[in-house]
């Protein structure tokens, strides 16, 4: 299969994207370099950090990334655009926040039994907002997902080496 | 009920040649005679020889913290959930739910044999709940679940169903 090219906007990285980049590294040939526009290449190109996202996981059906079936996948979808609409910057995280709580309490990971994408990208979302730590305390079922999610690689180093640069 | 859980430990695990087990007293305590020397005597015990066997450290513990914990539920599974009584089940999953508010698996973020053996333990109570039981015990239900649905573990126990969104409360307290 052909070769996929990543670049990311280091001024505003796209942190679910990477992470999705991460997973399907061992089973796509993908190259990750730093620019000014985030993009990926294939035949014509990609910018939307949730396109990206999918399109990776889709290259590689084998991981799981976008769930284990169609309903799984509609939930996957449900939550990518729950984070890019919900918990992007926008006014409104606790309600957000609490919607989410009430979600986690039942589950490990937000879709089906695995890892897929609805993580990556909620966690990503949270990861790269400013008022997510002064609000973990207060929704426990978050907190104990996204602590767990942290602790795990990827998560660790793209967590580490892009978040200490944007302060 | 100790000698399926060894054997289904050894299949988690990957061990090429089945052990057989005798088992002694009343309370049926598993022994496994050993060509090297005395027998090895009692579900922990053995278990722990199994994975230290397949080279599987890491279900031990990956910290001594993390191995202190280990021992703990090890200990509390063979102890207090071996011998519970119909009066003291509700106390054991309240106290499980307080401490599985804040973890993924018992020890924190690592999933280690304390999880395996407490799962086979504890699943003839959960499978007799009602939905509103494991919505009252909320945490415990989400990692009875999870290792249920974690990779060849379950064997032939018979899943127990677990709804994913809570219908009794909308809200978490």
């Amino acid at each position: 299969s052909m070769a996929l090219n990543l670049t990311i906007n280091t001024s505003n990285v796209p942190l679910g994207a990477l992470l999705a980049a991460e997973h399907v590294k061992g089973s796509v040939q993908l190259s990750v370099e730093e620019g000014k526009d985030t993009r990926l290449q294939v035949s014509e190109y990609f910018n939307d950090a949730n396109s990206i996202s999918r399109y990776l996981a889709r290259v590689a059906p084998a991981l799981g990334l976008y769930g284990a079936n169609m309903m799984e996948q509609t939930e996957v979808d449900h939550w990518l655009e729950f984070s890019a609409r919900r918990l992007c910057g926008q006014p409104g995280l606790t309600e957000a926040l609490g919607e989410l709580d009430l979600a986690l309490s039942l589950r490990t990971f937000l879709v089906g039994h695995a890892l897929t994408l609805a993580d990556l990208s909620v966690w990503a979302a949270l990861k790269g907002h400013e008022e997510w730590p002064s609000q973990g305390k207060s929704f426990s079922h978050v907190n104990r997902w996204f602590s767990f999610l942290s602790s795990q690689v990827p998560f660790t180093s793209v967590g580490n080496k892009y978040t200490s640069k944007k302060s | 009920m100790a000698l399926w859980e060894l054997s289904s430990l050894e299949k988690y695990l990957g061990l090429k040649k089945p052990n057989k087990y005798s088992t002694q007293g009343d309370k049926k305590v598993p022994v496994l005679q050993n060509n090297n020397g005395p027998p090895l005597v009692g579900l922990v015990t053995l278990a722990c020889h199994l994975v230290k066997e397949a080279k599987r450290l890491e279900l031990l513990g990956d910290s001594a913290e993390n191995r202190a914990v280990v021992q703990q539920w090890l200990e509390y599974r063979v102890t207090k959930l071996n011998n519970c009584t119909k009066d003291n089940i509700k106390t054991i999953l309240k106290d499980l739910n307080l401490y599985l508010q804040d973890k993924v698996y018992l020890a924190e973020n690592q999933f280690t044999l304390a999880d395996i053996l407490l799962y086979y333990g504890i699943q003839p109570i959960i499978v007799d709940l009602a939905i509103q039981e494991q919505e009252q015990y909320v945490n415990v239900t989400r990692w009875f679940d999870h290792i249920q649905h974690y990779p060849g573990i379950r064997r032939h126990l018979s899943p127990v169903v677990v709804l994913r969104n809570r219908i009794y409360s909308s809200r978490h307290h």
